[in-house]
Order: structure tokens, then sequence, then C-alpha cells
């Protein structure tokens, strides 16, 4: 093992909670709101998106010593952009209705900056296993915000998670969740609720 | 005439409608992260307008000139991120050559923009709806760019005042900024239907 | 200069050798998966039609049928013709267009063989309001076209919707998305109408 690299322990609890794409680092906030209206949708995605990470992270990991510094970037989106279109590719084929119903988010996983920084901070510089992981980690740790705020909205949107009635019957459904301003307000009081957890200062 | 009414209603319907930031969801990173001035706002606004009238035309040139024709929509997205990674280096060196002042004034924010998700989204969602007419691309492709600065100016406008508010310990920061750009979008919604 | 190429090529090597296996890399996926695709495709909008007229086998009767939107906008829409186990017609089905409250709606519509009752539509996309506008698919709104004559649709803000004529009962709260698509159809039917008699394959319903 690598001995200045970061251990895998670390790397795991850093993905999941202390660097937080979605909580902490607050990158890839487009998907974060756009794909949140059930759980579904938000874990198609963050499955997308784990499978992009690891993918992109393999290769960034493997050619990190013969890559030129200034051609690094255009490498990293060229490995990005391939994996989500094979990503695009099967949604479209396998998953025809999720792929509809996330339209033009997947895409859009191009730019979502969780992976670019990833490859950055961590596999041009780490080993394949520590890459590896740190795409896992990475990756859960957004796909388990993802279905949290799903489930969240798909609850008192709909009264229901995973079309299993949760709610009374006598539930009125909150149709604003459903709509933009519940994605912006849900996350917008999880980030502050997990700023009261860590007494984090603002 | 016809042809003027649509294209004015396409611009409407992007820069108010179906505001990129606000019903889209695109941008949302620089959104929170610069716009805490209203002057640096502006700037990063007009930077992105630049950026995305130019990535709008030619990847609808290059979709309909090429991809089509030779039914090549598999490399679709690796041609837009390439042509808005281009697009991007191109507008930076043009302007460093030419226009000095300007490129101080929002040359910092250019390479941030190849990363925001405005410019691919618009690029994708022109596909998306269909638009087989070039005029009409090139005013979307405008207004989207001139819809993202007035969103991220009226929110710069709001946050200067949020400084001075007397907001909860743990929502300050990010928090608030989506808590009031949810606010926001509903004031937005109003505008729905405006379009026949 | 072969100096120079020779740096040119020592500094993109990686770049250029990438490039092609990702390139290959799609290709290969591409060509593995692009039958399915089309086939969900396909699938998904002869389910659709299935809906609107059970028990039918759907062709492509007139392709790319040319829809004046009213304001210089012109769509384009396949026209199905739905056949029945005893290879007769039973209706059409083609896709239709408008714009909504926040966006455009897309519906597949389909009428009788003699082009006299509506059989229904269903939502292809749409973007209205949840919980408002988005209604436009549900059954109460929908089950008041199927039936209903063929010809200018009304909308009405209060009536009786069980009753099936040319009255339609708006959604309350989206009337503009019930506007919409009762616009939709009264643009589309007329234009429709013209259009495959035109055609000569209407009426006889061969």
């Amino acid at each position: 093992m690598e001995n200045k690299g970061p251990t895998v322990a670390s790397v795991i609890t850093a993905g999941l909670w202390s660097e937080n794409p979605v909580l902490r680092l607050l990158l890839g906030m487009c998907p974060t709101l756009a794909v949140t209206t059930a759980v579904k949708p938000a874990l198609t995605m963050g499955l997308s998106v784990i499978f992009v990470l690891i993918c992109s992270n393999i290769v960034v990991s493997l050619m990190r010593n013969l890559l030129k510094p200034h051609l690094r970037i255009l490498m990293f989106t060229l490995a990005i952009a391939t994996f989500v279109t094979i990503a695009d590719l099967y949604l479209k084929a396998f998953l025809p209705e999720m792929s509809a119903t996330l339209g033009p988010y997947i895409p859009l996983i191009i730019v979502n900056c969780i992976i670019i920084c990833r490859a950055e901070a961590c596999a041009s510089k780490c080993g394949l296993f520590i890459s590896i992981v740190d795409a896992l980690a990475m990756g859960v740790g957004f796909t388990v915000v993802l279905c949290i705020l799903g489930a969240i909205r798909e609850l008192l949107a709909t009264g229901m998670v995973f079309d299993i009635m949760i709610m009374p019957k006598a539930f009125v459904p909150w149709a604003a969740m459903r709509m933009p301003v519940g994605a912006f307000i849900t996350l917008g009081l999880m980030l502050g609720l997990v700023n009261l957890v860590t007494g984090k200062k603002a | 005439m016809d042809k003027i009414y649509i294209l004015l209603m396409a611009f409407i319907s992007i820069v108010i409608v179906n505001n990129l930031v606000f019903t889209k969801f695109l941008g949302i990173c620089p959104y929170l992260g610069v716009s805490g001035r209203i002057d640096m706002a502006f700037g990063m606004g007009m930077a992105v307008t630049f950026v995305v009238t130019l990535a709008g035309t030619l990847t609808w040139l290059i979709d309909h000139l090429v991809l089509m024709r030779y039914s090549l929509e598999v490399t679709r997205y690796i041609c837009y991120i390439l042509v808005i990674a281009d697009a991007v280096q191109l507008v930076e060196m043009y302007l460093r050559r030419f226009f000095p002042p300007l490129y101080e004034s929002f040359g910092i924010f250019l390479p941030l923009i190849t990363t925001n998700c405005a410019i691919l989204g618009l690029c994708l969602f022109i596909n998306l709806w269909g638009i087989d007419n070039f005029a009409e691309a090139v005013v979307l492709s405008f207004g989207a760019g001139i819809g993202f600065t007035l969103a991220i100016c009226i929110m710069a406008g709001i946050r200067e005042n949020l400084k001075i508010a007397d907001v909860p310990e743990p929502l300050r920061g990010a928090p608030i900024t989506l808590i009031t750009a949810g606010i926001l979008t509903l004031a937005f919604m109003g505008f729905a239907g405006m379009i026949k | 200069m072969l100096k120079k190429v020779w740096l040119y090529i020592e500094q993109s090597w990686l770049l250029i050798v990438s490039s092609f296996i990702f390139g290959l890399l799609i290709a290969v996926t591409n060509t593995a998966w692009q039958p399915r695709i089309e086939q969900n495709k396909k699938d998904k909008l002869n389910n659709l039609m299935n809906v609107l007229i059970a028990d039918a086998e759907f062709e492509l009767a007139v392709p790319d049928v040319q829809v004046d939107l009213g304001r210089g906008k012109f769509a384009k829409s396949n026209v199905y013709k739905a056949i029945g186990p005893a290879g007769s017609c039973k209706g059409y089905c083609f896709g239709a267009e408008g714009a909504g409250f926040a966006d455009k709606i897309e519906l597949v519509i389909a009428v009788d063989a003699a082009f006299e009752k509506i059989e229904g539509y269903s939502v292809l996309s749409s973007n209205e309001t949840p919980g408002f506008g988005d209604q436009i698919v549900n059954d109460f709104y929908r089950q008041q076209f199927i039936g209903a004559p063929l010809g200018k649709l009304n909308l009405e803000k209060t009536g009786d919707d069980k009753k099936i004529d040319d009255e339609i009962v708006a959604i309350s709260g989206a009337t503009v998305s019930s506007t919409a698509v009762v616009n939709i159809f009264n643009n589309y039917l007329e234009q429709m109408k013209a259009k495959i008699t035109a055609e000569g394959i209407s009426a006889d319903g061969k």
C-alpha cells in the first residue's frame, strides 16, 4: 500500500460524511435538486453517478503517470463523457421509463463537479485500489443524500414512498414539494440541519 | 411578422417562464458560490451569456449539419462538451488579446464556465425541444444567458441584504440561499401561462 | 519540421490512443443496444395506442403529416392505422402537440375509422404544474373525450362531466391546461381529417 496516500477507512468516512459531496462540499447541486421528486429517479441517478465515477477514476488512476499536465482536464472530460454516454445508452435500452423521467439530467452528469473533482483530487494522485474505494464512497454518499431528499419529497408530495402508501388517508398531498420550490427548501433545511448537528459555524 | 412573434415568444419563455436556474435547476453551483456581490454576479452573468450564445449556436449547427446527417447522434454528448470547452478557451484567448478591459472584468470567470451546467444544459434542452430553426436556436441561447444573469443578479441583491439580516446560526450561508431561491422560484412560477 | 511533428505526437499520443479506445467503446455499446432502444420507443407508442384502441395492430399509414399550429409554427406527425383482428380498420392514431401552461404538451389522439368519433387521448409528455395542470393525465378529464363527436369541442367551467358530448368540463384550478388540451384537439382533428381524406384512405377504412 502507499504510505503517503489516504487510508481506506479515512476515504470512506470522508465520502460518506465529513466530505460528503452534497452536504459538505455543495457539489453537484443540479441533479440533487432536479431528480429528487421521488426515490426511484434519485436512486437511478445515484447509481449512474457511481458507475461513471468508478469508471473515470479507474481510467484516470491507471494513466496518472502518463498524463501531460496541460492535457489532463481534456482527458478527464473525454473519459467522463464516454462513460456518461454508455450509462445513458444503458438506461435508454433497459430502463426506458427512467430515462424519459431523467431526460437531460443524465448527460448533465458530464459537468457534475463531483466527478471531475474526484478525478483531480484523488484518482490522479492515488493508486487503483484507493481510487476505486474513493469513487465508491463518494458515489454512495451522493446517492444516500439523493435518496433521503427524494424520499422526503415523495412522501410529502404524494404520501407514498416507492409506491407504498405511508401517510394516513386523510393526508392532503403537498403539491408544492414536487415543484422546484420543494427541492430548494428541503435541501436548504437539510443543510441547516447538518450544520446544526455538526455545530459548524457558517 | 409571425417569425418575429415566434422569436420574441421564445426569448420571453427562456428568460422568464422557463428560466434555467429557477425551473430547470441549471447553473446552481455558481449561483450559490459567486452571487455574493452584485457587480461580480453581473460579470459572471455576462461571461455566461457570451459563452452560452456561442456554444448554443455552434452545437445546434454541429448537430444539424454533421451529427444528424451522418447519424452520429450517439457521440452527441462528447461533441457538445468538447465544443463548449473549446468555445470557452477561444473566448478567453480572444478577449485577452483584443479586449483587455473586458477580459479583466469577466475573464476570471471563464475557466469556471466549462463546468457550468447551464451551458451544457441549454444545448441539451435545445436538442430535446427539437428546435429546427436556426434563428430560434440563437435566440434561445442568448435568452438563456440573459435569464441566468437575471437570476444571479436578483440573488446577489437579496444576499447583500441577507448579510445584515438575523438568520438562525445553522442556516447561514448556503442553506438560507437555497431557501430564498425556493421562494424566488415561486415568484417565477407566476409567469407560467404567459406564453400561449 | 519532423522534430516538431514528433513533439506533438509525443505530447498527445495518449489522448489520441484513448480517443480511439473510447470511440470504439461507444461504437460497441451502441451497436449492441441500439436495436433495443428502437424497440423500446416503438413499444411505448404501441402501448399508448393500445390503451386507446384495444386489440389492434398499428401500422404507419401516413408519415410526416404537416400540421399548422398557428402563428407560423408547424409540426410533423405520423398517422397510424389501427387494424383489428379481422383485418378491418378500427381507427387512426396520431401524435399531437400544442402549448400548455409552462411547456409543450404532447398527446396521442385516437379517432374511429370513419372520423366521426374521438376514441380518447394519452399524454406522451407534459410539464404542467404538479397538482393542478398535470391532472390532464387523469381519467376524470380523459373520459370526457372518449366517444365525443369529432367536431369543434367547447370547454365549459361547470357542467356534467359524465355526459359525453362536445362540451368538455374543465379541471378546476387548471383552466389553462384544460384549454390547451381542447385546443390541440380542435386544431389537429380538423386538419388531420382534411389531410387523411385527401390521402384517400379514410371513409371505407381500407
